[in-house]
């Protein structure tokens, strides 16, 4: 059995997953009902920051991989990063018009 | 020293918590997922317009609400997990069914997201967005069903390798929703 993160870890880790969630939907402007704009490079920023640190907290503690070796933290943070910047590049090429 | 493991004999496994396989079949989940990510991701830049329009179909008000809901049925399973730990059977099990429940509710509400979109003629036929939005969250939906029967599962057969296990599970589908919510409801 692992040393497991504790049950006011985990309270203190989904108040801030909640709170990253609220950050996130702000960030997207959900308010915009009617004039449905793109989002601004800062707001998509944040959203995918908020998302990276998201997934971090849920590996480091929900997980718990802080009890792990570093080099399996290093591929599921790794393999996290890969994912959001392939969406970033994504994103920024289409926004670029990078792709024709 | 290895008798602190969790995973005493299973090489660069031995560290992680629950059954090691399911660590193989979680990251094995995980490339799957990033490749279907990155094909979405590439098709937009495509078509940007396209996906934007498509895009203010959706409800990301309810994508958020599922991604709450999501998360608080993680943190049931984690204290789940804690509960075993100190040999709290009777807890566990109620955690874990609470958690169970939140997985409900978060299928129930795909489910009236679904059949909105269906009402208003938007099937997965509608267009590239609409294909990859029904691909992946239905994919994803189909983790959430069988992470319910885990759960259900080692509700029965209570034991911390095997809570630790679906709980391992259970919080991969909460990592995946996790970056699928932002990319489908809300970059745009």
């Amino acid at each position: 059995m692992t040393a497991l993160p504790g049950t006011r870890r985990l309270l203190i880790t989904w108040v801030m997953l909640m709170g990253l969630t609220g950050v996130s939907m702000v960030s997207a402007r959900l308010d915009q009902t009617t004039d449905w704009q793109a989002l601004s490079l800062w707001s998509v920023a944040l959203v995918l920051l908020a998302t990276a640190f998201k997934a971090h907290r849920v590996l480091m503690v929900y997980l718990n991989l802080r009890a792990a070796t570093p080099a399996w933290k290093g591929i599921f943070i790794g393999l996290i990063l890969v994912t959001l910047a392939l969406i970033a590049a994504g994103y920024l090429a289409g926004r670029f018009n990078l792709m024709g | 020293m290895s008798r602190d493991l969790p995973n005493p004999g299973w090489g660069p496994l031995s560290t992680l918590p629950g059954n090691p396989l399911m660590w193989v079949l979680i990251l094995s989940e995980m490339l799957v997922f990033t490749a279907f990510f990155a094909l979405y991701a590439g098709q937009r830049a495509l078509d940007p317009a396209l996906f934007n329009a498509s895009q203010q179909q959706l409800d990301p008000l309810l994508g958020g609400l599922n991604t709450l809901v999501l998360l608080t049925s993680g943190l049931c399973v984690a204290l789940a997990v804690e509960a075993i730990s100190i040999g709290r059977t009777q807890r566990t099990r109620l955690w874990l069914g609470a958690a169970m429940l939140l997985g409900v509710v978060f299928c129930a509400v795909k489910l009236i997201e679904y059949s909105d979109k269906f009402a208003a003629g938007l099937t997965p036929e509608t267009n590239a967005f609409f294909g990859f939005y029904y691909g992946l969250t239905a994919f994803h939906f189909a983790h959430v069903l069988f992470g319910l029967a885990l759960l259900g599962l080692v509700s029965w057969r209570t034991s911390t390798e095997n809570v630790e296990t679906a709980a391992a599970f259970w919080h991969m589908v909460d990592l995946i929703w996790i970056l699928l919510y932002p990319l489908i409801y809300l970059i745009r």
